[in-house]
């Protein structure tokens, strides 16, 4: 038999797997927490930090990513709190300034609610989720792309820059990729980006419990684990 | 070397030393650290040892290469024992008179001592010097006396006997309970509860432990590890060792800089000897204890300092942090449970088993107990390494043992904490030094590094030059640090180029808040520490930058234009061969002119002028 | 490539001897050829990408050669406040390259580092190994133009042994 705890989530008690994640404890029961990195059955790594919550003990509270955290006995988690949301928010921000381009990010962006957008756009086609990465390396056990540099010159790339002869031509890197669904209106030309929006409508929440799923058309477009189960 | 198999073997091994040594009249100890070498003390050792070999001197002067002394400024320094004489800034030519008049004539060479800058007095001995008289030099003291490639040196001044008394009659219980006790908080900036953190160690289950030098000391500014690693290694040895008793782990690890060279070859070299005399090994002094230490270098990343970052790191990876929500002393270096402190910290584990808990707690503050190494640099007149009682001011730091403004200009702002910390105003000069006062100041003890600012330094490029240098460290991960901490310094380059505006300055806010709360590491988490502190202390400077497009300290090249004085210009034409880019132009003898288009505001020009004929408007 | 054999004698097959041979690769190439991160790969059984990755995140390595003088420029707090930045300018300004390059005809190559630890003496310069203190832009002047001038004699006397 499965050992399980007992969780409180946005004040809703909630059981779940031992040794599961907060995340994936949470999207069970129907609590909507945005993700980008997280992939169901890959490791967790905790980079675009959008799944944050806010982990209480003892009157304090601790932000976190959910997808990192393991679920434990007598937990205290707020997914919506009027600061994770703010974070959440800025967050989001900045990822859709990097990569305008992509659906995915956009749609990321309604989620969690940025409405305007006060950095210059740039117009990059990697936000470096490393979902490719994790593919390749993990669930192919290719080794054919990682990150390579550090700060501001990390890239996905190939060793040598080249695709080397080891690579099982899958596809999983794109497959996976935020980045392969274009905005509906086409890509975005050099300086002419901006924050679409237009899917605002379809980020219905249920009236009475905020944060709670309804499996909206937005999951689809940055492969929510909702969809992809 | 024989191999001690027994813990007197070590105590009479001293007294062997001891005897040997006694006939010693006179040391001469030249500190032959990585910054005096800067300073030519090679040279200088060379000179003496010639002079000493062609004017033949007593055989029982002794001249003794040590690590660094401390007072860097001073360098290259030789101090003579008994006697405590101290020579500064010395240079090979001097060489021939020192050793014809002071080692064979016992003659104080006037020249040679240390002037006060402030007081104009002079210094015959270390002690007059008030650099050194305002501090509390615990950890310093030992290293004028250790060759650091010497375990001799170190066994005679009482090395290893901590490790001994431990062996012999402390448990490894009691060894955490009376670190505990000290009320040590661990010296690598966080702050945490040595103590805790090794009870939490030891009460980890697991057969194989690990604990951990951390050695990269990232932090620019901060060089407090590199001497004492440098300097006096098997202290640092000694204290992992009682740390590893005490936790009860098998294997050590000293990870140091790559962009340390001399500290990697001295750490090297003691784990060596202590191997080769049995103090390292199977059964250590013959008892059940057994523990080896490796030294490795690390890549040359800042990141790595972070403790899962070196960790992952050691194993030989890409340092990239990984979430902390299991902590490494459950789950550290190749997920067994692991103890990383800092150089500092381990360096303080052997006096505080030799001289008890409530001696090290007797020093220092409520919440910070003991002595703290500081590196006092930047635009103030003596700088070098001071180690202080917890709890002295910044004021007596700056002032009394720093002796004040270096160049005519105003000190305004001292960075402590390095790219984790912040920069307090002269406002805040009274505060007692201590990791929670400058915690709530909007700073961070961090390692120790301490680089004064004046009003010739511009806060808003201070800012800019720590989210640069935090841009370019960041491993990437995480999208706060790697694109929050990208989007910060746009902004704050807006600023230092006069497009900034005030509804930039919120945001810039609002990100650093972000960034703190968000990010994966403490690399990210601290972040933002030098844009809020400065903007806290120092605002007014934010706007006159964003509001009047002015930089008030004259440092920000797109606020500011150079211009050569006609009535001071007398065409000696030394400016227009320094320029690299041939922006002066003009005839010898006659006023030169700076062409604007040219002109990249590098300042070169008026470093070199002598004339103070270039002016910054 | 024989001559990394050396360096792995006793390493082979343990990944977490990455580091430390990458970096004895570094000391005797001056460099990581490619060739040697594909030796490397092979005999630690770490996978090539991981190699490339490691090579590539280290500031101790660098994937090219670099010149015959290596003038590396301390950039730590110490060493800006006290105006490390005019000494970025003067090497762009007489070299015309930018930190990171290495000069066309290879006799220079200039490196900034982020604190080398002898704050007290800054700015600090190191060339080829040796620490030099106090630096101003004069000073940096010179050590180019006597780094290049080495140049230049040599080449009149390759011109007089012909």
């Amino acid at each position: 038999m499965i050992q399980t705890v007992t969780l409180t989530i946005d004040g809703v008690p909630v059981k779940a797997a031992k040794g599961a994640s907060v995340l994936d404890a949470a999207l069970e029961v129907g609590i909507c927490i945005p993700h980008l990195c997280h992939v169901p059955f890959l490791q967790d790594t905790g980079a675009c930090r959008i799944c944050i919550v806010e982990n209480v003990k003892n009157g304090s509270s601790r932000v976190t990513t959910s997808c990192t955290l393991t679920v434990q006995e007598g937990m205290n988690i707020q997914t919506n709190s009027e600061k994770i949301r703010k974070l959440r928010r800025n967050l989001a921000e900045l990822l859709v300034a990097q990569a305008p381009n992509s659906k995915a990010i956009q749609d990321i962006a309604v989620r969690c609610g940025v409405k305007e957008v006060r950095y210059p756009f740039r117009n990059e086609n990697c936000v470096q989720c490393g979902r490719c990465v994790r593919y390749c390396t993990e669930m192919w056990k290719a080794n054919a792309l990682g990150f390579v540099g550090r700060g501001k010159n990390r890239r996905v790339e190939f060793p040598f820059a080249t695709r080397p002869d080891f690579c099982k031509n899958c596809g999983s890197c794109t497959l996976y990729c935020p980045m392969s669904i274009t905005p509906c209106g086409g890509p975005m030309k050099r300086g002419e980006e901006h924050l679409c929006g237009k899917c605002e409508s379809q980020a219905v929440t249920a009236p009475n419990i905020i944060g709670a799923c309804t499996r909206c058309e937005l999951g689809k477009g940055f492969s929510c684990t909702r969809h992809m189960l | 070397m024989r191999k001690f198999n027994h813990s007197s073997d070590l105590e009479g091994f001293r007294q062997e030393l001891l005897e040997e040594r006694k006939d010693i009249t006179s040391t001469i100890i030249i500190p032959n650290g990585t910054c005096c070498q800067a300073a030519n003390s090679l040279a200088v050792i060379k000179a003496i040892l010639q002079e000493i070999a062609r004017q033949g001197v007593d055989k029982n002067v002794q001249v003794h290469l040590t690590g660094c002394h401390g007072f860097c400024e001073q360098e290259p320094m030789i101090l003579f024992e008994p006697g405590n004489i101290i020579y500064c800034r010395v240079t090979p030519e001097d060489a021939r008179e020192i050793v014809g008049r002071t080692v064979k004539g016992s003659e104080v060479i006037e020249r040679l001592l240390y002037t006060d800058p402030v007081s104009g007095k002079t210094a015959r001995t270390e002690a007059e010097i008030p650099f050194y008289q305002a501090q509390d030099r615990q950890l310093l003291q030992h290293n004028k006396w250790v060759d650091p490639r010497s375990i001799k040196d170190y066994i005679a001044i009482g090395g290893y006997r901590a490790l001994v008394k431990t062996l012999d009659s402390i448990s490894p219980k009691t060894v955490v309970e009376e670190v505990r006790s000290s009320g040590l908080r661990g010296r690598g900036g966080g702050g945490f509860s040595t103590g805790r953190k090794w009870a939490e160690a030891r009460s980890a289950p697991s057969d194989e432990k690990y604990v951990i030098c951390n050695a990269d000391e990232g932090d620019p500014g901060a060089y407090m590890d590199r001497c004492l690693l440098e300097s006096n290694p098997h202290l640092i040895i000694e204290g992992m060792m009682i740390g590893a008793w005490a936790v009860g782990a098998q294997k050590g690890y000293i990870y140091v800089r790559n962009e340390y060279p001399l500290a990697v070859q001295h750490a090297r070299l003691a784990v060596k000897q202590a191997r080769d005399i049995g103090l390292l090994g199977e059964n250590i002094l013959g008892s059940s204890f057994s523990f080896d230490v490796e030294v490795a270098r690390g890549g040359g990343a800042f990141v790595c300092g972070e403790s899962t970052a070196l960790m992952t790191s050691l194993e030989g990876k890409v340092g990239e942090p990984r979430p902390k929500d299991i902590h490494t002393v459950k789950e550290g270096l190749w997920n067994r449970p692991s103890v990383l402190n800092n150089v500092e910290t381990w360096a303080n584990i052997p006096s505080i088993i030799m001289n008890g808990s409530g001696w090290f707690a007797s020093k220092g503050t409520k919440g910070s107990k003991g002595t703290k190494i500081f590196a006092l640099t930047g635009q103030v007149k003596n700088t070098g390494l001071v180690e202080i009682s917890m709890g002295t001011t910044l004021h007596d730091i700056v002032f009394n043992i720093g002796g004040g403004q270096k160049n005519g200009k105003a000190i305004k702002a001292v960075q402590t904490g390095g790219p984790s910390g912040g920069c307090l105003p002269l406002s805040k000069f009274d505060l007692p030094v201590d990791f929670d006062s400058l915690y709530e100041a909007g700073s961070m003890m961090g390692s120790g590094g301490m680089v004064v600012m004046d009003e010739g330094t511009c806060m808003v490029d201070v800012a800019k030059y720590f989210l640069k240098f935090l841009q370019d460290e960041s491993c990437g991960k995480c999208v706060p640090c790697r694109i929050g901490v990208d989007r910060m310094l746009e902004i704050v380059t807006d600023i230092t180029e006069g497009r900034g505006t005030r509804e930039q300055i919120t945001l810039l806010e609002e990100l650093s808040e972000t960034v703190a709360e968000t990010s994966l590491c403490g690399l990210g988490k601290t972040a933002p520490n030098p844009v809020l502190s400065t903007m806290r202390y120092f605002a007014d400077e934010y706007f006159a930058h964003v509001d009047e497009k002015r930089c008030p300290a004259g440092v920000c090249k797109a606020l500011i234009s150079y211009d050569i004085l006609d009535e001071k210009c007398n065409g000696c034409g030394v400016c227009l061969r320094a320029c690299p880019h041939g922006a002066i132009k003009g005839e010898k003898k006659k006023v030169h002119a700076i062409e604007p288009q040219l002109c990249l505001k590098c300042g070169i020009c008026i470093t070199e002028c002598k004339f103070d004929a270039i002016a910054v408007g | 490539m024989t001559t990394i054999e050396p360096i792995l004698e006793g390493r082979r097959s343990q990944p977490d001897q990455l580091i430390e041979v990458l970096q004895d690769v570094q000391k005797i190439c001056g460099y990581i050829p490619q060739d040697a991160m594909k030796t490397v790969a092979r005999e630690l059984g770490v996978p090539l990408m991981e190699v490339y990755r490691v090579a590539n995140f280290y500031k101790a390595f660098t994937l090219k050669p670099r010149g015959k003088n290596v003038i590396t420029i301390c950039t730590g707090t110490a060493c800006h406040v006290r105006g490390s930045d005019l000494l970025i300018d003067q090497v762009k300004g007489q070299l015309n390259i930018e930190p990171g390059d290495t000069t066309k005809d290879g006799l220079i190559t200039v490196e900034c580092v982020n604190c080398l630890g002898a704050c007290a003496l800054a700015p600090i310069v190191v060339q080829n190994e040796s620490y030099l203190d106090h630096m101003s832009p004069a000073k940096l002047r010179k050590i180019i133009d006597h780094a290049k001038g080495k140049k230049k004699k040599e080449a009149s006397d390759a011109q007089v042994q012909s």
